[in-house]
Parts: structure tokens; sequence; C-alpha cells
């Protein structure tokens, strides 16, 4: 991020909407190795899915809110902390919604609070991050 | 059946990873990440922060896994995750050597919460990044095992 720039407390990150369907939960376990039929193989999910059907991968949740964080720092070499939970699972087919709000700066960095909202307006992820200025 | 909580406190053996640009291309695609750097075939080219999960879940977890002491089973959700990084993003090239240990495992209700952190550091011993990891076992606890109190967002999920 730019030093001109004046980040503000209160300021909200540009947001990231994506969906999850049956596609990108397996570009997501191909690229990060996990594997978890959870995420991709219905009889499986229902066995063991909280929602008896498949979920996205934690961490696709995860990656998405850090894709906004880095967006809005200027790189991923500024990004010193992310820090999530899961707390609802993300259903396939499914969208959500990841905003962010910078809610302390000290000394050049930046402390952000990372929440994921799904369709009905339930939280999916919730967290905070610290990014250098 | 029930995890051992002996093993709180057990470091595993470290793993090495290397990180290469056609996988940092893979990861960020799956993303939807536009920042060219990710896709870049020079010396500007970084990983996304949680690139780092291509090393730290599954292979992180595997020794832990795979210990019979423990006990885990694979019927797992995830339901936290911290990573804290060095001064410097990841990039083709580095070589890591990752260091798994347990330092939790708790109870809620009929599931079971395994934290692992995981330590890496490239070549030089520079620390790059550390994942700590919770990960929850379905219905494992014990039945008398709760000891620690959710809030109605502390739910399992993911």
């Amino acid at each position: 991020m730019s030093a001109e720039r004046s980040i503000e407390v209160g300021d909200e990150l540009p947001p990231v909407t994506a969906e999850s369907n049956l596609v990108t939960s397996v570009l997501y376990a191909g690229a990060s190795g996990d594997m978890n039929p959870l995420h991709y193989d219905p009889d499986f999910a229902a066995q063991v899915s909280p929602t008896g059907g498949v979920i996205a991968h934690g961490m696709y949740s995860m990656g998405l809110a850090s894709r906004m964080l880095t967006a809005f720092a200027g790189g991923p070499e500024r990004v010193l902390e992310v820090d999530v939970r899961f707390t609802r699972p993300w259903p396939l087919g499914t969208t959500s919604t990841f905003t962010g709000t910078v809610t302390a700066i000290e000394d050049g960095v930046a402390s952000v609070s990372l929440v994921g909202t799904n369709e009905s307006g339930e939280r999916i992820l919730r967290g905070t991050a610290r990014v250098r200025l | 059946m029930a995890l051992n909580r002996e093993k709180v406190g057990t470091t595993y053996p470290a793993y090495t990873y290397e990180v290469s640009r056609e996988k940092i291309r893979e990861y960020a695609t799956a993303l939807g990440e536009t920042d060219p750097r990710y896709f870049s075939d020079g010396d500007d080219c970084v990983a996304p922060p949680t690139f780092a999960a291509c090393f730290t879940i599954t292979k992180g977890n595997a020794a832990a896994f795979a210990d019979p002491e423990l006990g885990a089973h694979h019927g797992v959700v995830h339901g936290s995750q911290r990573y804290t990084f060095g001064d410097r993003a990841l990039r083709p090239g580095d070589v890591l050597t990752c260091t798994p240990r347990i330092t939790d495992i708790s109870a809620r209700g009929a599931n079971e919460f395994l934290a692992i952190e995981v330590t890496c550091e490239d070549a030089d011993g520079h620390h790059l990044v550390t994942a700590l990891s919770t990960i929850v076992l379905l219905g494992s606890a014990a039945p008398a095992a709760e000891d620690a109190a959710g809030g109605p967002d502390e739910e399992v999920a993911s």
C-alpha cells in the first residue's frame, strides 16, 4: 500500500464475494493437497458432514479472506498474521462474502477484523489479521 | 475413541517442502487471485499468504494422524487456523524445514479439538511461517470429557 494513501481506523476493505461449487472445491483440494472427501464426495459427506452434505474447505474461505487482505495491504509480504475461526460450514452451491474493517493502527501496523458471511447473513468465518502499512 | 492427552507437547520429525512456481500458480488460480506476481516467471514471484496450507495442513498433521499412540481418526473438520509470517513472502526455490508439534487437546460435547503447530524455516534457519491448526475430530470425545464451553459462534464448521 502506498505511503500516500491514508488508512484510518474504521476503514472497510474492498470485499470479496465467491461461490463454492464442485469445481472450486476440487481445484482447491488439488492445489492445497487437502483431499478430505468431505469437500467433494456426497456419499462420504453424508456420513460425517455437519450439514449432511458436501462443504467447502475452511482454508478456501480463509484463502479468499486473505485475497481481500493482500489486495488491501499491497502484497503478501505485508501480511504479518491471519487468524480465523471457521464458525459455520459453507455448503457447495452457495455464495459467501468476505469483509474486513481496520480496527487499530499502531507503529505502522493495521489490525483488521475479518468476517465471512453466507447468503442468509450468517457468519461462516471470523477472525483478525495484522498488516504492515 | 478419545485422543491420548499425554501426547500434548509431542514434536514429530521435521519434513521438508520445496516451494515451486507452478504450485504457486495453481494455488493462486484456485483462489481466483489476480496479483501478477503470483503468476510471474521472474524474480518477483511470491506466494499468497495461505499458500502455506499446501505444506502445513495435511502434511503437518500427517505424523500426528499416523501416530498410533495419539488415536486420531479421519472424520475431521477444520476448526480454526492461524498463520504468523516472517518478514518476507514465500517464493519459488524456498526449501522449508517444517516441524510439527501437538500443542493442545481438548473436548467439547461429542467432539475433540487437536491443536497442531508447524514451524517453518528456510535453509538458513530464517523463520518464514508458523501455522497453528485446530482440527475437530467429530464424535471422538469420551462421554464425560467436556472441558470447554463454547458460545454460539464457536461451533464446528469446515
